[in-house]
């Protein structure tokens, strides 16, 4: 089996190494190809610019370095807890699923090729996670941090895949998923509790800590990682990130086992899972063969339940324009997989972290901090992260291409549908912070607070809006080289290609901002010399700023438009 | 009401089709055939505006497709050999969805009857995940009968139906015609071909090998009277492909 999976591999790598090769014959790759070196270059390797550079994928302070990655890890599953998929743990191809379903093999031997055909990826992921935050300072050591970040994503794949199984066996059964999984669940509780108490206690002395100093924050705040409720709880964490913040080959070694140790567990976790899953499928057959027909067919995402579909959020008018219709069927889309629920829970989960941590005096700051944090979170990854749009719709390209619908308005109304999510999320964000804050007496004053907030409500989906539209933009200029559909470039097998795709937008991002920082600049000194203070010079600066950002925008669809009638379903492969 | 003049479409150095010039007036259906990789779906995307033309005009009821799309395509419907439906939208919000790209102000009024002539009446409110891919093929046809085409294109109508569907297709295919649509149809299915197709388009490596009723065809080849229209398509795509262009 794994010897069938590493020749799928191998051959699949060469074969999509030559035709990628081979596609730089279309002059617009190959333009792209070279733009692309001379942004390596100059991002990792110009003369003088590694001076300045850090030399390792984590800050070199090993104490900061220690708390950033758990951190991190612990962000990354708490979300994968809080907001992932009950569908199905391991994305397969088409292709596999016809081949390896049908096979006479068992689920278990399905799983187990699944995963090590994702080594490939998780390993070249890796390579550019390192390379990409070493920016170019090669050295022996960065070895050993390829190894030690290949094996986080794959045992934060296996987490993810366990966590998807554990939740679609409670979603799918009921008591009995609950009887099926209670280990997992016990064990889930038991982390949670010692999490939470250990934060409680550690929340009062790290803020003491920070209001003397930073450093003295810093270390308050490894010490209460490594004592107490929390050390137990993090444990895991600690050591699958240990060979990740080695800083030597000694350290990496002394680590590696405990690291190796979490992935044993977590491969074991989700084998014995799988089993409970088969057993449970044999009972609920009618249904699963319907999740199976629907994930064969690459169409697992939506849940179905009986009696139909939960009814959109909005009617669709019988008559209007057909970009509105567009936008209406990508936002239901969305909705259907992000349900409203989801923000009302997260809100109710910030609001009682909040008062759990900060009691009454101290909700108000917590809340308006975490509002922001998830406000900032959605503007920088919501883009990247909600694809109903193009993105998406690119795979039914020739269905698109039939519409009566002129292709710059497709392009702006596919576009329009997430940014209109993301931003209201957005604006949901940054409004709580500012209600939970409106009591506290220790922030600027309101006449501050409000220009300031009107700036930001500005600011927020103009930047979205011109975040999307490069994104896009690049699936329309070059969709060979960037994921159509909702299912590929999923899990940390793309972490990779998702880095460099974040490091793009966001300087895309700069030059848009630009003209825009520029002209709205213009008019905040006009503002600020007919005596404006500076809260209302910088509201002015953000809503011209952010009306300049919108006429880029425009002018892009514009732009766009003709790419997308030239382009044809063979240009997509 | 389909007027095609000197269409050519080139990938690469690939000759997909080659110089084709026909029409298809209201009224007609116009079986489109052809051995694989002869170009018809190359053609008919073409015509939908799927595909761009390296050169040549397309004509959709006066409107050229690549000066006035939009007026083009109210007037097209295209049912691929594929549905393709977005796995998100209900059967009833495909056809609600539908209607608003198409400007169809009554679809409240037609939409019972549509489901319930598909019999989709009960799957209303599923989504396409839990359609048969007969029941999706069937909901891609409602979708595209839903703005009453003036010019209809199928490829492989047939694919995935169960007997009953296949006559219903037959059916709706032949009373559209009747209504005055104009309609191309290409299918490797030479009896669908001769059941309900007015004339016939072979096609052979993108070129045109002939085009009209089987007689017409015939009196460029008259030994082959009296044969099938699978024999007539044999000898004329697998010989020298010489035959009568009309």
């Amino acid at each position: 089996m794994i010897g069938a999976a590493l020749y799928l591999s191998r051959r699949s790598f060469a074969n999509s190494i030559q035709r990628r090769l081979q596609r730089l014959r279309q002059p617009k790759y190959l333009v792209g190809f070279f733009v692309g070196l001379l942004y390596f270059y100059w991002i990792f390797f110009r003369p003088g610019g590694r001076d300045r550079t850090a030399e390792s994928i984590l800050p070199t302070n090993a104490l900061a370095g220690e708390t950033i990655a758990v951190a991190g890890l612990v962000v990354i599953v708490l979300f994968t807890w809080i907001l992932g998929s009950a569908e199905t743990p391991f994305t397969f191809q088409l292709a596999e699923t016809d081949f390896l379903f049908t096979a006479p093999l068992t689920r278990r031997q399905v799983l187990q090729f699944r995963l090590v055909r994702s080594q490939l990826a998780l390993l070249v992921s890796a390579v550019f996670s390192v390379v990409l935050f070493s920016r170019g300072h090669i050295h022996a050591s960065l070895l050993l941090r390829v190894v030690a970040l290949w094996l986080l994503y794959s045992t934060l794949q296996l987490h993810n895949a366990g966590a998807a199984l554990v939740r679609a066996s409670l979603t799918q059964q009921g008591v009995i998923g609950i009887r099926r999984k209670l280990l997992s669940l016990v064990v889930l509780v038991f982390l949670l509790g010692a999490f939470w108490l250990g934060l409680r206690d550690a929340v009062p002395v790290v803020r003491e800590a920070w209001s003397q100093g930073f450093m003295e924050g810093a270390t308050a705040l490894s010490g209460a990682l490594h004592h107490g409720a929390l050390a137990i709880a993090l444990l895991p964490f600690f050591a699958a990130t240990g060979p990740l913040v080695a800083t030597s080959a000694a350290e990496f070694a002394e680590r590696l086992p405990a690291a190796l140790a979490v992935a044993t567990v977590l491969y074991l976790w989700v084998m014995r899972s799988t089993l409970g899953f088969e057993e449970a499928a044999v009972e609920h057959a009618n249904r699963v063969a319907r999740r199976i027909d629907a994930v064969r067919r690459g169409r697992g995402e939506v849940r179905t339940r009986p009696g139909g579909v939960a009814r959109p959020l909005l009617p669709l008018g019988a008559t209007g324009t057909p970009a509105g219709a567009i936008m209406w069927k990508n936002v239901t889309g969305a909705m259907r997989e992000f349900r409203p629920r989801t923000l009302f829970l997260l809100a109710v989960f910030v609001v009682v972290l909040g008062f759990s941590l900060g009691g009454k005096r101290g909700a108000g700051p917590l809340v308006g901090t975490l509002s922001l944090a998830l406000t900032g979170i959605m503007v920088l990854f919501g883009p990247l992260a909600l694809r109903y749009d193009l993105r998406r719709d690119l795979e039914l390209l020739d269905v698109l291409k039939s519409w009566p619908v002129r292709a710059r308005d497709l392009i702006a109304a596919e576009v329009l549908a997430p940014a209109l999510l993301i931003a209201g999320v957005a604006w949901f964000g940054l409004l709580g912070a500012f209600f939970a804050t409106l009591p506290d007496h220790g922030l600027p004053p309101l006449a501050l607070r409000v220009p300031l907030l009107i700036a930001a409500l500005a600011a927020v989906p103009a930047v979205v809006l011109v975040l999307l539209l490069v994104q896009n933009a690049a699936v329309l200029l070059f969709p060979a080289w960037t994921t159509i559909g909702p299912d590929r470039a999923t899990g940390f097998e793309a972490m990779g290609q998702r880095i460099l795709v974040f490091v793009g937008t966001a300087f895309a991002l700069v030059i848009a901002v630009l003209p825009a920082a520029i002209v709205g600049g213009a008019f905040a000194v006009l503002v600020h010399t007919i005596g404006a203070g500076p809260g209302w010079t910088a509201a002015a600066w953000s809503v011209t700023g952010s009306a300049v950002l919108v006429f880029e925008c425009y002018l892009g669809t514009m732009l766009l438009g003709p790419v997308l009638e030239k382009l044809e379903p063979s240009g997509l492969r | 009401m389909i007027r095609v003049a000197g269409l050519t479409k080139l990938y690469g150095e690939l000759v997909a089709v080659d110089d084709l010039s026909f029409e298809v007036a209201p009224g007609e259906v116009l079986g489109l055939v052809g051995p694989n990789g002869a170009g018809k779906t190359t053609t008919l995307r073409s015509l939908v505006g799927i595909v761009r033309p390296t050169r040549g005009t397309i004509e959709i009821g006066g409107h050229d497709l690549e000066r006035e799309p939009v007026a083009a395509k109210r007037q097209l419907a295209f049912m691929p050999d594929e549905p393709h439906l977005f796995e998100y939208l209900s059967v009833e919000e495909h056809l609600r969805f539908t209607a608003r790209l198409y400007h169809v102000t009554d679809v409240e009024r037609r939409l019972p009857a549509l489901l319930s002539e598909l019999e989709l009446a009960d799957k209303a409110r599923a989504l396409p995940a839990e359609l048969s891919r007969g029941m999706r093929q069937k909901l891609v046809i409602a979708c595209g009968l839903l703005h009453d085409p003036r010019a209809l294109l199928f490829d492989e109508p047939l694919t995935g139906l169960d007997p009953a569907g296949i006559r219903r297709m037959k059916k709706t295919i032949v009373e559209r015609a009747h209504s005055g649509a104009a309609i191309l149809l290409s299918s490797h299915l030479l009896h669908l071909v001769e059941e309900i197709c007015t004339r016939v388009l072979i096609v052979k490596k993108g070129r045109m090998v002939a085009i009209g009723t089987i007689d017409q065809i015939l009196v460029g080849r008259p030994e082959l009277r009296g044969k099938s229209l699978e024999d007539i398509f044999l000898s004329l795509t697998e010989g020298d492909g010489r035959g009568n262009g009309e």
